[in-house]
């Protein structure tokens, strides 16, 4: 009887102690999120997916919600909602896999119809979304089950994945209406709190579908419209982490302790095009004795503090591995064949331009060195700098004949072939038009041999560099910086793509 | 008539007159510390206007990519640029171009300001009601946002910021020339000069002109401080001459964004743009203190 009171005493005060500890012992089979990240960045204008662009806000949106298939930081297809997925032998259909006990932020469950549902809606022309070009491609989605979805394709698109990968593309909720304005997402982390202009609070989705992320507890972005406040910010200990900066800032971050910092290579790059559909530019020696003027190597030293790496005239750059062919290069800086080339062309007396230029970046120091490398070829360039908004705003960067562009990093490099040089694009900025360069594109575009697309790139390279309308002088990098305290983070060549869920706090 | 007809001793003892009024002057100017510091300013960036490319050891565009970024030094008094720019070689060669679109802009408003400001005066009426509320109008709005107004419309260039300073600064002239003849308009000698049959021209340029003149250059002396200044912040907000010119403002505008790595690209022509215009304010409220000892 004693003995009896004496166990029922044990099982009421012990077991409920065990359990307890078991389930304290649990939770540390995944630790739990713990830490602050301090993040600054510029002001968030635009929450709903299917419109955002600046850095800020696909980072915010890429944090609240979940890409179908992400790129690495390596441009790598990885799997993210789609956990693997088939490619019909033509080509034309893909049948993804979905994760399993997915939820939305409000506790519904994730299913193939919300994918099928945020595609329509991406590629809806009606909608006007930029990303319904992207998808016009696509001749069907359906969901075949409750977590299977397949697209069919109308012609072949060796790059779809990475189509479906866009910043856009992240997966609502079916039905969701007031996305610029609420956050349902899947994503590793919640919005907690979102003050327009100031900051934006996010704590750690617990029940995220990936055991062990994200990792930290919470992110609090906090809104700078300056770059120098921002950087001084960090070094001041009001932030842990800031992405995309000048060179000179960047530099300036170098010796600091506590702070480690670092370049990335990116395939973004700057580029002085010639207009090719009337004169001076429709003589093709002139754009010819432009590059034959231009030191590559001074511009990258002057313009970029020598980060990044040397152009060759066309946009497929060394990142993109197979495809670039370092063989392929420009010919060497020769002023007097330059000279040469323009008196030729029937400008012995020297040539007058005027250079437009967007005032964001590097773009007006690479203006005033090309003024000054170009003179000595007597051609006399006049700068105007517009600012940005008002440069691409109205388009009249597209009819302007001598012009600075600067283009974003791209995880493989179709892209700027099709909108930018092949005849009629949308962003034809130089009015190129060349029916070989066109099916090279095409094919390139299109084929599902490798070794065929490989070529056709080669290909592309040695025929912009023999008579594109563009100098691409180099490829710019990307600067960081994030406090010591914390790992796990690698910055992507978009920075707002950057992965926040792997990052852990170390002390 | 006879009374024109001027002796040898008297245009000698003249001469000697204006002489010592001039002697009396720089004594006035020198008597005040902080006078002689405006002036001597002014003097020194006007020497270095004419002289500028003579002085500059390097070209105002002159890139050195072996040199670029480095910090003041025997070789580059003032360190060079992101782009490898000697900065005292643009500061010196800068200076003749604040100077020429100052001084070419206060000129133009003064000319026009005095000339508007004078027939307002004296005409009175309609046509001084009408010009008053239209620069009343015009003097309603910021300065700087007038001035980006207009460059907004015309498009950034050297001319489009003369203009602005014109249309800026005419006005103010304008109403300081006014107010004084409105002072001067009621008093015996005009009433005089009138009787007499005397032009309405040459009453205004004979007769009053010469009693504006010491407020008028005070006036002037102000703007032209004023006009350095619109002239800097329109090249700095980058609306005004277009790069790589030599502008002060614009070198300001430039070295910002490297102003973690290169510091003293901003610090010198910041300075230069601070130096002249506290000069030539010194210079002005001296001239001030001469001009109403010797009215």
């Amino acid at each position: 009887m004693k003995q009896s009171h004496q166990s029922k005493k044990f099982t009421k005060i012990f077991v409920p102690l065990l359990i307890v500890l078991a389930a304290t012992l649990a939770a540390c089979g995944a630790p739990p999120a713990e830490g602050t990240l301090r993040i600054g960045m510029q002001p968030i204008l635009a929450t709903d997916p299917a419109t955002i662009s600046s850095d800020a806000e696909v980072l915010v949106a890429s944090s609240v919600y979940d890409y179908l298939v992400d790129v690495d930081a390596q441009s790598n297809i990885v799997p993210r909602l789609a956990t693997s997925w088939d490619v019909s032998d033509d080509g034309l259909t893909y049948t993804f896999t979905l994760a399993e006990g997915v939820e939305f932020h409000d506790g519904s469950a994730f299913t193939a119809e919300d994918v099928v549902w945020t595609f329509d809606r991406l590629r809806d022309e009606d909608l006007g979304f930029t990303t319904s070009s992207l998808y016009s491609n696509i001749a069907d989605i359906t969901a075949t089950g409750e977590l299977e979805v397949a697209f069919t394709l109308e012609n072949t698109n060796p790059f779809f994945l990475y189509d479906l990968s866009d910043n856009h593309a992240l997966v609502l909720k079916t039905g969701t209406e007031d996305a610029d304005t609420h956050f349902n997402g899947t994503g590793p982390f919640k919005v907690e709190n979102y003050s327009p202009e100031d900051r934006l609070d996010l704590i750690a989705n617990e029940n995220y579908f990936i055991e062990g992320q994200p990792k930290l507890a919470r992110i609090e972005m906090i809104f700078f419209s300056e770059e120098n406040a921002m950087v001084d910010a960090l070094r001041g200990g009001q932030l842990d982490l800031v992405m995309r900066m000048t060179t000179a800032l960047f530099e300036s971050l170098q010796d600091e302790a506590g702070i480690n910092t670092f370049a990335v290579p990116t395939n973004g790059f700057d580029l002085v095009r010639l207009r090719s559909d009337r004169a001076p530019g429709n003589d093709p020696r002139v754009i010819q004795a432009l590059k034959l003027a231009t030191d590559r190597q001074a511009i990258l030293e002057l313009v970029q503090q020598g980060y990044g790496a040397i152009g060759n005239d066309s946009p497929i750059g060394p990142l993109y591995g197979p495809y670039h062919d370092p063989a392929v290069t420009p010919p060497a800086r020769d002023v007097a064949a330059a000279r040469a080339l323009l008196a030729e062309a029937g400008y012995a007396d020297g040539l007058s331009l005027t250079l437009h230029t967007p005032d964001s970046g590097g773009r007006p120091d690479l203006a005033a060195v090309l003024k000054a490398q170009w003179a000595e070829a007597g051609v006399e360039v006049e700068i105007s700098v517009e600012p940005e908004s008002v440069y691409y705003g109205d388009d009249g960067w597209l009819e302007v004949d001598l012009g600075i562009t600067g283009w974003g990093s791209r995880p493989y490099p179709q892209f700027y072939l099709d909108v930018m040089l092949v005849s009629g694009a949308k962003w034809n900025e130089s009015h190129f038009s060349d029916a070989e360069f066109d099916a090279l594109a095409a094919l390139a575009g299109s084929t599902l041999d490798e070794g065929e697309r490989i070529q056709a790139y080669a290909d592309i390279q040695q025929l912009l560099v023999e008579r594109g309308p563009v100098i691409i002088p180099y490829f710019f990098a990307q600067f960081g910086a994030i406090r010591d305290t914390f790992t796990g983070f690698e910055m992507k060549a978009f920075p707002g793509r950057s992965d926040l869920r792997t990052i852990s706090i170390t002390q | 008539m006879v009374s024109r007809i001027r002796t040898l001793a008297e245009t000698k003892s003249a001469a000697s007159k204006w002489g010592r009024r001039f002697l009396d002057s720089v004594r006035t100017i020198y008597s005040r510390p902080a006078t002689a510091f405006g002036a001597s300013v002014v003097l020194l960036f006007v020497l270095l206007a004419v002289l500028g490319p003579l002085i500059a050891p390097y070209g105002a565009n002159q890139q050195i990519p072996a040199d670029a970024r480095q910090a003041p030094s025997t070789a580059h008094w003032f360190g060079t640029d992101h782009l490898g720019r000697d900065v005292f070689s643009r500061v010196v060669i800068g200076t003749r171009d604040i100077l020429s679109l100052a001084g070419t802009g206060t000129l133009l408003s003064v000319v026009m300001g005095t000339s508007l400001g004078l027939l307002s005066g004296y005409r009175g009426g309609w046509f001084d009601e009408l010009l008053m509320r239209f620069f009343d109008s015009l003097l309603a709005m910021p300065a700087l946002l007038l001035a980006l107004l207009l460059l907004g419309t015309l498009g950034p260039s050297r001319q489009g910021v003369l203009l602005v300073i014109v249309v800026v600064y005419t006005p103010i002239v304008a109403r300081v020339v006014r107010s004084v003849v409105l002072a001067i308009k009621t008093k015996g000698f005009i009433e005089a000069a009138r009787v007499q049959g005397e032009s309405a021209g040459r009453i205004l340029f004979r007769e009053i002109l010469p009693s504006v003149l010491p407020a008028l250059a005070v006036e002037a002396a102000l703007r032209f401080s004023y006009a350095i200044f619109l002239a800097a912040s329109l090249g700095f907000l980058g609306v005004g001459v277009q790069p790589p010119s030599p502008d002060w403002g614009l070198m300001v505008n430039e070295a910002r964004r490297t102003f973690s790595q290169v510091p003293w690209a901003l610090y010198f022509p910041a300075a230069a743009i601070s130096l002249l215009v506290v000069g030539v304010n010194l210079a002005a409220d001296g001239l001030k203190q001469v001009l109403l000892k010797a009215d």
